[in-house]
């Protein structure tokens, strides 16, 4: 997403998904689910043609609206999601990548290709963080960045800029 | 009677208990039994249960490791499969047309609205969530498979 703002179609998708997932909550027996889920689908396929921004704008405030007060006060959070219960749960287990390079030569033999590799990787690190922090300075506006969303790279044969940190990123689950 | 119901307890517990832990299988079973003897009346409550616990026979000495519940591990082919599975039974979907790089408005037909409810089934199917952002940027199964590998650490 390139700016901080959401666009309409956005903003009704989002609408969408959540009164749905509520929806999921309250009607527990799929088949029920199932129906209602269409119905809701109904509605908001009727109106999706709008033209009008200020009468869509309006529609749209008027799904918030109805969607706050028939929201489930308990609604099902996937177990990894914000609110969940395994939300961070491995945070704590997931180390930086730069402990490597203080493990022990003798725990280091035992993974002579991954740390002859390293080496490569890190040579090429240092020569490419030049131009990816020239690349980023040329390209935030002075107040500040916009969004958390990292430009591509854009000369052939350069390097998006902070690929290490998405590169030697931890895990999702370390064991 | 009590003594039979005891007696069914205590096998139906050492039968589990060797799965845990075989290289402490003397220790296990005997102290699983001590156990058994003193506590009856607890015991006695679940025999019912255990009974019909499905109670498989494990090689007595071969697999040293620990057992822990858990899901099989994911692999491309098998993340692959599943997404086109559940695209194939939306119907909104042709599965003849359906490929793996089919573009859902494109090549599809489909609707954002039909994207969400989409990315909503993948949501059901893995039991993650894809968070709004990324989720309207997933446009055909191939990229689907991706973010779920990624997400899942499978083969990165």
């Amino acid at each position: 997403m390139a700016s901080a703002y959401l666009t309409h179609q956005q903003k009704v998708l989002r609408l969408y998904k959540k009164s749905l997932r509520h929806l999921e909550s309250w009607c527990i027996f799929r088949d029920k689910y199932r129906f209602y889920a269409c119905l809701l689908r109904a509605r908001f396929d009727e109106n999706k043609t709008e033209k009008d921004m200020v009468k869509a704008t309006m529609m749209l405030k008027a799904g918030e609206e109805e969607f706050w007060t028939n929201q489930h006060p308990q609604p099902y959070i996937f177990p990894d999601s914000p609110g969940g219960t395994s939300y961070e749960r491995y945070e704590c287990y997931k180390v930086p990548e730069w402990v490597l390079d203080h493990w022990h030569p003798s725990e280091k033999a035992m993974y002579p290709d991954y740390f002859s590799k390293r080496e490569q990787w890190k040579k090429l690190r240092n020569q490419s963080w030049e131009k990816e922090v020239a690349q980023l300075e040329a390209e935030t506006p002075a107040v500040g960045p916009k969004s958390e969303a990292l430009p591509p790279a854009r000369k052939e044969g350069d390097l998006p800029p902070l690929w290490w940190q998405f590169v030697t990123r931890p895990r999702e689950r370390p064991t | 009677m009590a003594a039979r119901v005891l007696q069914q307890c205590v096998r139906s517990f050492a039968q589990p208990s060797l799965r845990l832990c075989s290289s402490n299988l003397a220790l296990r079973v005997t102290a699983v039994q001590a156990v058994a003897v003193h506590r009856p009346l607890s015991f006695a409550a679940d025999s019912r249960r255990t009974r019909w616990l499905v109670q498989s026979r494990i090689p007595s000495v071969g697999v040293l490791c620990r057992q822990y519940g858990d899901l099989p591990p994911l692999t491309l082919e098998t993340i692959k499969e599943r997404v086109m599975y559940v695209l194939k039974l939306y119907d909104k979907i042709n599965p003849e047309k359906l490929q793996t790089s089919s573009h859902f408005m494109k090549d599809l037909g489909l609707d954002s609205l039909d994207q969400v409810e989409i990315i909503m089934a993948m949501e059901d199917e893995f039991g993650f969530e894809i968070p709004d952002a990324e989720a309207e940027k997933l446009m055909t199964p191939e990229e689907i498979v991706q973010y779920i590998a990624d997400k899942k650490d499978v083969y990165e």
